[in-house]
């Protein structure tokens, strides 16, 4: 076919009036958003690569959160029952077994999880009855302080109040041998000390010497955990940096053709920020889903799926996904920085040379 | 009619640098071209031909000497001005194509018209609407490298005819073709320059090229060695029968 006689220049404007020169226009934010978008479609297996160089990094990151996460639910799960098997201990040396004994429960303020814990425990070594005041849970004979002592071998105390509204007469009115065993050592009573009436807190200089070592030993955890955090994100770091980075620079001649056609280098920036930005993003939410699931899968399957599945604090490990999904978006924002602005000022016909 | 002077450059040099050795591309070279002339540049390869392109195109920067376009200094425009003119006067058809491959013929022809803002429905019309005037109708979503080498040259021009420019700069525009199809898009050039007043500068071997050209600059070495126009051209080999 003959293309010259095919043209119909009528549709054409070639004469342009136009005689001053005049000023390229900026395109909007949402044509930069359609283009950058239509660029990650038209390329989509080598933004697929880009993607998954981003979730690599942010995986990597994400399942070294989440397993400090795991293991530091799982080491308060153990130490938790170190202190229930200390308190039972105590509890075994002072009365023997609990079993067809009559025991109470007081608690003033608000209980900790391991008071709970060994509640459950003493509930569950088999005694006649479980009086409590102050603490609902099933099992457990709700009744007034006064009458918590009547007959009882033993009388627990827990909670966090510096005070107990009572006396430890009254507590211990109607007991053959008064004997109560208290969380605090320092917990005020109202009244006199009554003789022969026997207080002993659960944990005593033993407890704090472990206490402190335990301490020490969490220092140091600490100082690894750090360590791992900071190497995981250099990694992260590199990771995708390196994915973003090369998707820019091949694509210099491409570049190099835009601003032939008249693309402004700010434009170009705002296209490539906008396209890190999106794989940034997806990459990062797939990332963050992926180290989550593969290092539960692993703990779970050393240790346990339902004894991970309920120690671990769920807002920790959301809190580290948004982490995660933040520090993926702004690194791959900001190393698809330096290459698109080196790009973006490069003189066109040097941008059209580049074959990288 | 008096001659508009639509591009001029003055003195202009471009010195590649290969480590400690310096090319001179370009050795002081100073011309007009004139609104709505047909110009061929001629010259041996590696004279300088798309070394001088690149500098009129507004695509890079000389190191020493002006060009002028449209009466300013290209090179003191600032970015958006420069931008303006490389989108909106110049069409570029250059000697490698430089389609973007991950695009299609119908994306690479509506790219000049979107830089400009034009809504994209009225883009893909109009780029339709330009890839079947050079007979690629049928070849619309078609990447560059499903295409023949003369199809994609097409795409080239479709594109550089997209935002109807005022200066078409088309470095060897036949080079890589079967003379069929060279001789088209010779046609088309020709036809663009005589009927719409658009200004052709291109760099040839093709004689058939320079039987049609207005003026032909001879380039060597990066130096203008002449001038001529096509009547003197035609006068001297007619004298030679
Ligand atoms: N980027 C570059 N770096 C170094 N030297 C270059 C560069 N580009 C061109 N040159 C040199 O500049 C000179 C002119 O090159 P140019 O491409 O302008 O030639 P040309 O006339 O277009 O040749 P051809 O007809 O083969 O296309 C050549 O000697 C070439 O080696
Ligand atoms: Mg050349």
């Amino acid at each position: 076919m003959k293309i010259a006689e095919h043209l119909e220049f009528s549709t054409f404007n070639f004469q342009s009036s136009m005689e001053t020169i005049g000023t390229q226009v900026r395109l909007p934010f949402k044509r930069a958003l359609a283009i950058a978008v239509s660029g990650i479609r038209i390329r989509l297996g080598r933004s697929l690569v880009t993607v998954s160089g981003v979730v690599l990094g942010i995986a990597f990151l994400m399942s070294n959160l989440t397993g400090q996460i795991v293991k530091t639910a799982l080491s308060e799960e153990r130490e938790q029952s170190q202190r229930v098997d200390m308190m039972m201990s105590l509890v075994n040396a002072e009365v023997g077994s609990l079993e067809d004994r009559t025991v109470a429960v007081a608690a003033f303020g608000r209980v900790t999880a391991t008071d709970l814990a060994f509640v459950g425990r003493v509930n569950s070594s088999g005694p006649a009855l479980f009086r409590a005041h102050g603490l609902d849970r099933s099992g457990l004979t709700a009744v007034s302080l006064q009458e918590l002592g009547k007959d009882a071998d033993l009388v627990f105390v827990m909670g966090d109040a510096a005070s107990a509204s009572i006396s430890l007469q009254e507590l211990t009115a109607g007991m053959a041998s008064p004997l109560v065993l208290d969380t605090q050592a320092d917990r005020e009573y109202t009244g006199e000390v009554g003789d022969g009436i026997r207080r002993e807190p659960f944990f005593g200089k033993q407890a704090e010497d472990m206490k402190e070592e335990a301490e020490v030993a969490a220092r140091t955890e600490r100082f690894r955990v750090t360590w791992i955090l900071v190497i995981s994100l250099l990694v992260t770091v590199v990771t995708v940096a390196n994915a973003l980075l090369m998707s820019v620079t091949e694509r210099f001649r491409e570049i190099g053709t835009m601003k032939c056609l008249g693309a402004l280098s700010k434009f170009i920036r705002r296209l490539f920020l906008i396209e890190s930005a999106l794989i940034g993003m997806a990459g990062s939410v797939c990332g963050a889903l992926v180290g989550a699931a593969l290092t539960m899968v692993i703990y779970g399957a050393m240790y346990g799926f339902g004894k991970v599945l309920l120690s671990i604090h769920y807002g920790q490990l959301l809190l580290a996904a948004v982490v995660a999904v933040v520090c993926g978006s702004i690194l791959s924002m900001a190393a698809a920085v330096y290459p698109a602005r080196v790009a973006s000022r490069m003189v066109p016909a040097d941008a059209l040379r580049s074959t990288v | 009619m008096a001659r508009e002077i639509i591009a001029r450059a003055t003195d202009v040099t471009r010195r590649y640098r290969l480590g400690a050795e310096e090319v001179w591309a370009l050795n002081g070279v100073s011309m007009d071209i004139y609104e709505g002339e047909y110009l061929s540049i001629m010259g041996p390869s590696g004279s300088g031909k798309s070394t001088f392109f690149n500098m009129i195109g507004a695509l890079d920067v000389p190191t020493s000497g002006t060009i002028e376009f449209m009466g300013a200094d290209l090179f003191s425009l600032p970015e958006d001005k420069q931008a303006w003119i490389r989108c909106n006067q110049i069409g570029y058809i250059f000697q490698t194509f430089n389609l973007i491959m991950v695009m299609s013929a119908l994306e690479n022809v509506t790219l000049p018209m979107i830089l400009r803002d034009e809504p994209q429905e009225q883009a893909d019309a109009r780029g339709k609407e330009i890839l079947e005037m050079v007979g690629l109708g049928h070849r619309v979503h078609h990447l560059p490298d499903q295409l023949s080498g003369g199809q994609r040259q097409r795409v080239a021009i479709a594109r550089s005819l997209a935002n109807s420019p005022r200066v078409i700069l088309a470095d060897e525009p036949t080079g890589n073709l079967d003379s069929k199809i060279g001789q088209e898009i010779i046609d088309l050039l020709k036809k663009l320059q005589v009927e719409q007043g658009v200004t052709i500068i291109t760099a040839t071997h093709d004689s058939k090229m320079l039987e049609i050209s207005d003026r032909i600059a001879w380039i060597r070495d990066g130096k203008l060695e002449r001038i001529e126009n096509r009547e003197d051209v035609e006068i001297k080999s007619g004298s030679m029968h």
